[in-house]
């Protein structure tokens, strides 16, 4: 192979850069303030609900307008099993599974609409959510809001609470981030590539449009799930404004502004979500919406494929001068390089993905 | 492949970095509250005070006005020098807002922003962003004081060691109403139409505490609404079919509010009407739904409103205006009650800083509640603030008021 060269392709170089890397991250809560911890916390809970987005829209081109919703119902579950004395596994496993069920009727139905039609639909789910959650006042506590402080540090883990947390959503959001880039960069993935690019010739290759749009807002909605349950472990509080509908259209901006289809764009949309309403509130208090309105025009301006173009550019810069052999596949990685480096929101890696493996068979 | 997914993880890393440095603060402080024996957010000129609550968003008006009031208040008190607290020392009062737009997460999200800056929250509007922080207030010990919302939880020393209520619950205003009705020499037939939550529960629990026992009042027909609702015609129609002499409307959506008193003229109703005292504002809702048409429009209030011409030459209400000219940037008249209310909280915790013997948050919290009595500028005669009785907000009288065309004037007696 003429990438052996590259000292980053060896294979111990990768494990060692991959353990680095996870010792850093698991290190990253014991250095910080609570503030800090807090936020990224926060963070890692968007970026969850941002993935699942990115499942559905970014992915498979479906707009959802209802992954509030999702978040909303799994920090109900779990608010509700921990206020109930649930195991924390069984609460998790059920604030999953309730949301994934909903979506997935939703989705059954929905599904069969085609574009704009599926985000008029997905619309209605925060605005029945807010009332919904406020009439089933036994279970969520009415307007009012529950409380579930179920996620404090532990005595025997001299940790702080914060700590905790943080480590709660980096375990549960680190496991959600690698199982949804394993699924978008498999079979599953190339086939919600296919689907979002041409319906037509995805079902003339045997792959039906329906049951991947359904399986795509069953898993956004499964995600959101997850999210909902770290916002909770986050946050320990939810009312039915949790679920507002401006919220919904927040983290679509958050998803297009951190990258469309892009796992890392997930995480930078997660950051843009709790991190710019703080920003513009250190700027002034009384203009939040105005200035947040100005940084979504100006990043989509500088960046229209989202902020993650930005750190594929890096990338870029960082590795030109290694590259030396001028093989037919080298032209295609830079081929698609320059795909990637025009950053359209609607670039697909994963048809690109395809491309190459045929040319390496052929 | 291996490129991209190079690519990728140098991308992450540098990603994580990015953000790694960004937010990279100091590491674990000592708790700062320890030290030299005062609290966070106080020094021997200053005191922090925060205040998280909407200032975009649909709630924004109401939520920039309790930031202004806040401020109106402090302001003229710093021109003046400052608060003499009971320690002796003379501080002056800064104010740290953030905008939370009424979203729980984000209130948790500035608290903790502010919790290690400020001596206390104050004034912020709404339950949900207040019940999102309250118990991690309770955990940190921060006092979570006078913020305007009606939740009784707030007021609860049992539940909430570190909080105080500062408005009237729901209940409060309701049972205001139920008595003024019930000490009427006439028989009365009642309709209630209320919101099916818990604003609509508490009014009605409240009327209904105050009608007790008296023969006079009957209710013939309650009805409910949901707050997302865009119409209520159907329920009026029905209540009006009632020809009840007064209507009981437990109603917190403005467009709702405007909408029921102008439908119930078109069918030909005209009862006596009551409503809740943040939708019962004379320019916003009662003229354009053709109140003078009724009766008697009648609401509750523990605030002078300025607009109305009772309080024209009202000492109070004209340092209120030009203090909130002057030091909130708040121009016009408010057209919301909640300036006057946190202008009310200012002198409360003026009178509590000025008992305290030391710059601690125990202490404060110890002033603060033991407050009887004490007439704060622009209340109402009759009200007043109270902190001693458990259970109970600062301020827990209302008097009812009844609608005169242009603004509100007290009511002692039905009809």
């Amino acid at each position: 192979m003429p990438l052996a060269s590259n000292f980053f392709s060896r294979p111990w170089v990768r494990w060692a850069a991959i353990a680095i890397v996870v010792v850093a991250v698991l290190a990253v809560p014991l250095g910080f303030s609570e503030y800090t911890n807090q936020n990224l916390a926060r963070i890692g809970v968007f970026a969850v609900a941002v993935l699942g987005l990115n499942v559905v829209m970014g992915y498979t081109g479906q707009v959802s307008l209802g992954q509030i919703f999702f978040v909303g119902v799994g920090a109900y579950v779990t608010a509700y099993g921990a206020t109930h004395g649930w195991n924390i596994i069984v609460v998790l496993v059920a604030s999953t599974i309730v949301p994934g069920v909903i979506g997935l009727l939703v989705a059954l139905a929905a599904a069969r609409l085609g574009g704009l039609a599926i985000a008029m639909v997905t619309i209605a789910l925060p605005i029945i959510g807010v009332p919904l959650a406020k009439r089933l006042s036994d279970y969520t506590g009415g307007s009012e809001g529950v409380s579930a402080s179920f996620s404090n540090a532990p005595g025997w883990s001299g940790l702080y609470n914060d700590q905790w947390q943080l480590y709660m959503v980096i375990v549960v959001g680190g496991a959600v981030f690698l199982l949804t880039r394993n699924l978008v960069r498999g079979k599953y993935g190339r086939a919600f590539a296919i689907v979002k690019s041409n319906e037509a010739v995805a079902a003339s290759m045997g792959i039906s449009p329906y049951r991947y749009k359904v399986m795509a807002f069953t898993v956004a909605s499964l995600i959101g799930g997850v999210s909902g349950f770290l916002y909770m472990a986050v946050i320990q509080f939810t009312s039915p404004e949790t679920m507002t509908f401006s919220h919904s259209i927040t983290l679509l901006a958050s998803m297009v502004i951190g990258g469309s289809a892009s796992i890392v764009g997930s995480l930078l949309g997660g950051a843009y979500y709790v991190l710019v309403p703080q920003w513009t509130n250190s700027i002034n208090p009384n203009l939040t919406e105005l200035l947040q309105g100005a940084i979504l025009l100006l990043t989509l301006f500088l960046f229209p494929g989202g902020l993650v173009t930005l750190a594929r550019e890096i990338t870029q810069r960082v590795r030109r001068p290694n590259r030396h052999s001028s093989g037919p596949e080298q032209q295609h990685t830079s081929a698609a390089e320059a795909v990637s480096s025009h950053g359209e929101a609607e670039q697909d890696p994963t048809v690109t993905g395809i491309s190459t493996e045929r040319q390496h068979k052929s | 492949m291996n490129h991209r997914n190079k690519a990728r993880v140098t991308g992450a890393i540098a990603v994580a970095s990015a953000v790694a440095m960004t937010l990279a603060g100091c590491g674990r402080g000592s708790d700062s509250s320890s030290s030299g024996g005062s609290s966070t957010g106080i020094t021997d000129s200053t005191i922090t005070l925060g205040i998280t609550t909407p200032l975009s968003g649909s709630t924004a008006g109401p939520g920039t006005c309790t930031v202004a009031g806040m401020k109106a208040y402090f302001g003229s008190v710093n021109a003046a020098g400052g608060v003499k607290f009971g320690d002796g020392k003379t501080r002056k009062v800064e104010i740290k807002a953030l905008d939370d737009a009424y979203d729980p997460q984000k209130a948790k999200a500035n608290y903790d922003q502010l919790k290690g800056k400020v001596f206390a929250m104050t004034a912020g509007l709404g339950t949900p962003t207040n019940r999102a922080y309250r118990e991690a207030a309770i955990a940190d010990k921060v006092p979570q004081v006078l913020v305007a919302t009606g939740d009784p939880i707030f007021s609860d020393t049992g539940q909430s060691p570190y909080q105080l209520g500062l408005v009237p619950t729901y209940v409060n205003e309701g049972e205001a109403f139920g008595k003024l009705l019930a000490s009427s020499s006439k028989q009365h037939t009642v309709a209630i139409l209320s919101q099916n939550d818990d604003y609509g529960e508490g009014y009605v629990e409240g009327f209904k505490k105050g009608i007790a026992g008296a023969s006079n009042i009957k209710i013939v027909k309650q009805l409910t609404y949901e707050a997302s609702d865009t119409s209520v015609d159907a329920q009026i129609t029905q209540l009006a079919a009632t020809h009840a002499d007064v209507m009981f409307n437990a109603m917190s959506v403005t467009p709702l509010a405007i909408a029921s008193l102008q439908k119930a003229q078109q069918v030909g109703w005209k009862p006596s009407w009551f409503l809740p005292s943040n939708t019962s504002s004379p320019t916003a809702i009662l003229a354009p739904g053709k109140a003078s048409a009724y009766p008697g429009v009648y609401s509750t209030s523990f605030a002078k409103t300025p607009q109305s011409p009772a309080f024209a030459g009202d000492a109070d209400v004209k340092k209120f205006l030009s203090d909130l000219k002057e030091y909130a940037n708040y121009k016009d008249a408010p057209e919301f009650p909640h300036c006057m209310w946190t202008y009310i909280a200012g002198a409360t915790l003026e009178k509590a800083f000025e008992n305290m013997t030391s710059p601690t948050r125990t202490d404060f919290m110890k002033a603060l509640r033991n407050i009887s009595d004490f007439k704060a500028p622009l209340m109402l005669a009759g009200t007043s603030v109270n902190t001693t009785t458990d259970g109970q907000p600062a301020v827990s009288k209302v008097q009812v008021q009844k609608y005169n065309g242009t603004g509100y004037a007290s009511a002692t007696t039905f009809g």
